[in-house]
C-alpha cells in the first residue's frame, strides 16, 4: 500500500512470468518469462508497459486513467490482487488475471457477468420524490454513512477473492455489487426497493463474513461493516428471506434464555430435516447436544435481565 | 506469579465444544492462571445481533466488557468470532463518545457502566504473549515431535485489519510459532487463513462444507495428521460437520481437529481425558499414537 520504496539498494532488474491466453487460439494458459529494467519507484503498470512495447507487442492488458480512478487495472500479483497503477513492482512477480472471471486475452478480464447482475439492482438513484435542481436537500450527516461507499472504484478485487462466489451458483452477488446496492439503499433520496433487492437477487445473508474482501480492497473500504450489515439490517425489516429469520431466531433464543443454544437455534430455524437428524445422531452420543438442557432447561437466571437490556438498547438511540 | 483474567466462553465452550471450555482451564490450571467466568454474561451476537441493529451489537458486547471491567482486569475470549464483536466494541466505545453514551443508558438499569479500562485477548494470545515462549517452553514435558498440525486461524482473529492494526493479532503466525514451540511440524497449505463458512451454515449449509471440505484436502494432501484452530466456530465445522463435508464432497477424510488449548495441553502432558478428547467427532486416537501415552511423559521423545 505505500507508496514509498522498501528497498533499501537498487536492484537493476525485474524478473515477471505473465500469463498468456487468447481463447480463441489457446487450448490451455502459458507463462511467459521475461526480465525488465527496473527504474526507482516502479509500478506494476510500469513493467506491463514495458513488456508490451519491448518484449510483446500481442500482450493484452487493461488500463485507462493510471491513477486509482477507473478500477480496470486489476491482476493477480503473486496470487493476490493489485491494481497495477498503484503498486510498486516486487522483484519477482507471476502475473495472472483476477481469478474467477472470463479471460478475453492475457490478462484481460471480462465485466459482462459483473455489468449484467449490477443492472438488475435497478443501480441508479430511484427519487421519491421530484428532483428539483442543485443544490440537493443533502447535510454531511445524511451522507456520512455512505461516505466510504462512494470510494469505491469497482475494480473487482473483491469479487476475485470472494469464497462464495467461489462456490458454483451460489446466487450470491459479491462485495462490489452489495457496495453499489448500500450506496443507494442508504441514501436518503432513493425510494427503491433495496430490501426487496438485497435480499432476493443479491441473496446478501449468503456472506460468510470473512473480511477477504476488505484485505484486498485498494481504497480501504469497510465492506462488511459499512455496506453489508447495513443491507442485513434492512432485509432484517422486512424479514423474509431464511438469513433474516435465522438472525430473529438466534435473538430469541438469546433472550429466552440468556445465552445461545444452537440445538435450539437450528431447529427454529430450518426445522427438523434429515440432515439436522443425521447431525443430531452424530453429536449427541459425544456430548456435543445436551438434549435435556436443550429442550428440558429453562433459561439462565439473568435471562429476564438481559433480555430487558437488549430491549432498552433500541430506546436509547 | 498469579494471573487473573475475566472470562468469557461464549455459547460454543459451554455447548457444542465443552472441550473446549475444560481443556482451557486445564491449561489454565498449569500456569497458576485464574479465568473467572462471568455471571450471565449473555451473547456477543456472532453475526446475528450486527445484522439486526448496530445498537444491539453495542450494547450486548458493551455489556459483557461492562461486567469484566467491574472484576477489574483484561477479558479472554476463546472464540475468534466473539473475540472480534469484544475488540470492536471495545475499540468503538473507547473512541466514540456518542455511541459510548447511548451503551451505558442502556446498561444503566443494571447499575453497568463501560469505562473503557480494559483490554480483550484471545486465550491464545495469553500463552503467547503473557505466559510467553520461555514458560511454555520449560512446561512441555512431552514435544509434539514428528506431529505434522494445520494451523487453521479463522477469520475473525486476523480480519478486519482496522480491529488488528495494533497489538498480537496482527502477528498472524502467533499459532504457526506455538506449534513449532510445542515440537510439531506446521504443515502449509492453501487455505489456512481463509474462511470456513460456519457464518452461513445454518442457512446455506453446502456453501459452508464445500469451502471448509477444500481446506481440509488441501491439509490432508500437504500432510497434516490433525487441524488445530484457535476458533470454536471452525472446530465445529471442521470436526462436527466432517462426516456432513465427506458426504458433500464424495471423499474421506479422518482429519482430527483439535482446540489450541487441547494441543498445548498435550504437549504440556495432560492426559485425553482432561483435555477432552473424546467429545470429538472425529477420532484423536492417531495423534496420540503418534505423541506416545500423555500418562508416561517422555524425557527424550524419538526423532520421527
Amino acid at each position: 500500500m505505500s507508496p514509498f520504496s522498501k528497498q533499501t539498494t537498487e536492484p537493476d532488474k525485474v524478473r515477471v512470468r505473465l500469463y498468456r491466453f487468447d481463447p480463441a487460439v489457446d487450448r490451455t494458459p502459458r507463462y511467459e518469462a521475461y526480465e525488465v529494467p527496473h527504474t526507482p519507484r516502479m509500478r506494476i503498470m510500469d513493467v506491463l508497459n514495458y513488456v508490451h512495447e519491448n518484449m510483446a507487442v500481442d500482450f493484452g492488458y487493461r488500463w485507462l486513467c493510471s491513477a486509482k480512478k477507473c478500477g480496470t487495472c486489476a491482476v493477480n500479483v503473486n496470487g493476490s490482487p493489485k491494481l497495477a497503477c498503484w503498486e510498486e513492482a516486487e522483484l519477482e512477480m507471476t502475473i495472472e488475471p483476477l481469478s474467477g472471471m472470463q479471460v478475453i486475452r492475457d490478462l484481460v478480464t471480462s465485466r459482462d457477468a459483473f455489468e449484467a447482475l449490477l443492472a438488475t439492482l435497478s443501480p441508479t438513484l430511484v427519487r421519491k420524490a421530484e428532483y428539483r435542481g442543485f443544490p440537493e436537500p443533502l447535510t454531511a450527516i445524511q451522507l456520512a454513512p455512505t461516505a466510504h461507499l462512494r470510494d469505491c472504484i469497482q475494480c473487482l478485487a473483491c469479487q476475485s477473492v470472494c469464497p462464495v462466489l467461489k462456490q458454483p451458483d451460489s446466487g450470491f452477488a459479491g462485495p462490489a455489487l452489495l457496495v453499489a446496492l448500500s450506496e443507494l439503499a442508504q441514501d436518503p433520496r432513493d425510494g427503491g426497493d433495496r430490501a426487496r433487492l438485497a435480499g432476493e437477487v443479491a441473496q446478501v445473508f449468503k456472506c460468510v463474513s470473512c473480511y477477504e474482501c476488505e484485505r484486498v480492497c485498494p481504497v480501504d473500504i469497510p465492506i462488511v461493516g459499512e455496506a453489508i450489515e447495513p443491507l442485513k439490517r434492512l432485509v432484517y425489516q422486512a424479514g423474509v428471506v431464511p438469513g433474516a429469520r435465522h438472525a430473529r431466531a438466534f435473538l430469541d433464543v438469546v433472550k429466552a434464555r440468556g445465552y445461545l443454544n444452537a440445538a435450539v437455534l437450528a431447529l427454529k430455524t430450518k426445522g427438523l430435516t434429515l440432515n439436522a437428524l443425521r447431525l443430531a445422531l452424530r453429536l449427541v452420543p459425544r456430548g456435543k447436544i445436551d438434549l435435556g438442557k436443550a429442550f428440558l432447561k429453562r433459561g439462565a437466571p439473568g435471562a429476564k435481565v438481559i433480555s430487558k437490556t437488549y430491549e432498552s438498547s433500541e430506546e436509547v438511540k | 506469579m498469579k494471573r487473573t483474567y475475566a472470562y468469557f466462553p461464549g455459547c460454543s465452550a459451554k455447548g457444542t465444544c465443552r472441550e473446549l471450555d475444560l481443556s482451557t482451564h486445564a491449561v489454565a490450571a498449569l500456569f497458576g492462571i485464574d479465568l473467572v467466568e462471568l455471571e450471565n454474561p449473555g451473547c456477543t451476537g456472532a453475526r446475528e445481533f450486527r445484522a439486526i441493529s448496530e445498537q444491539l451489537h453495542l450494547t450486548a458486547n458493551g455489556r459483557i466488557l461492562a461486567l469484566a471491567e467491574r472484576q477489574g482486569c483484561d477479558l479472554v475470549a476463546v472464540c475468534d468470532t466473539c473475540l472480534l464483536n469484544l475488540m470492536e466494541t471495545n475499540q468503538r466505545l473507547k473512541a466514540d463518545a456518542v455511541a459510548r453514551d447511548a451503551v451505558n443508558r442502556a446498561l444503566a438499569q443494571e447499575g453497568l457502566t463501560f469505562e473503557g479500562k480494559i483490554e480483550v485477548k484471545h486465550f491464545l494470545w495469553v500463552l503467547t504473549e503473557d505466559i510467553g515462549e520461555q514458560q511454555l517452553r520449560e512446561r512441555i514435558v512431552r514435544p509434539l515431535r514428528g506431529l505434522r498440525v494445520a494451523p487453521f486461524y479463522g477469520c475473525h482473529i486476523q480480519r478486519p485489519a482496522a480491529a488488528y492494526a495494533a497489538g498480537p493479532a496482527g502477528d498472524t503466525p502467533a499459532l504457526d510459532r506455538l506449534c513449532r514451540l510445542l515440537g510439531a511440524e506446521v504443515v502449509q497449505y492453501e487455505g489456512s487463513n481463509k474462511c470456513c463458512g460456519f457464518h452461513v451454515v445454518g442457512v446455506e449449509e453446502k456453501i459452508a462444507l464445500r469451502m471448509s471440505g477444500s481446506h481440509l484436502t488441501n491439509a490432508k494432501s500437504n500432510g497434516a495428521q490433525c487441524i488445530v484452530t484457535p476458533c470454536p466456530l471452525c472446530h465445529t465445522v471442521f470436526d462436527a460437520y466432517q462426516p456432513s463435508i465427506e458426504r458433500e464432497l464424495k471423499s474421506n477424510y479422518e482429519v482430527p481437529v483439535l482446540h489450541v488449548s487441547q494441543l498445548v495441553g498435550l504437549a504440556l502432558g495432560l492426559s485425553p481425558e482432561n483435555l477432552a478428547l473424546s467429545r470429538h467427532v472425529v477420532a484423536c486416537e492417531g495423534i496420540l499414537a503418534h505423541i506416545g501415552d500423555s500418562r508416561a511423559p517422555q524425557t527424550a521423545a524419538p526423532m520421527a
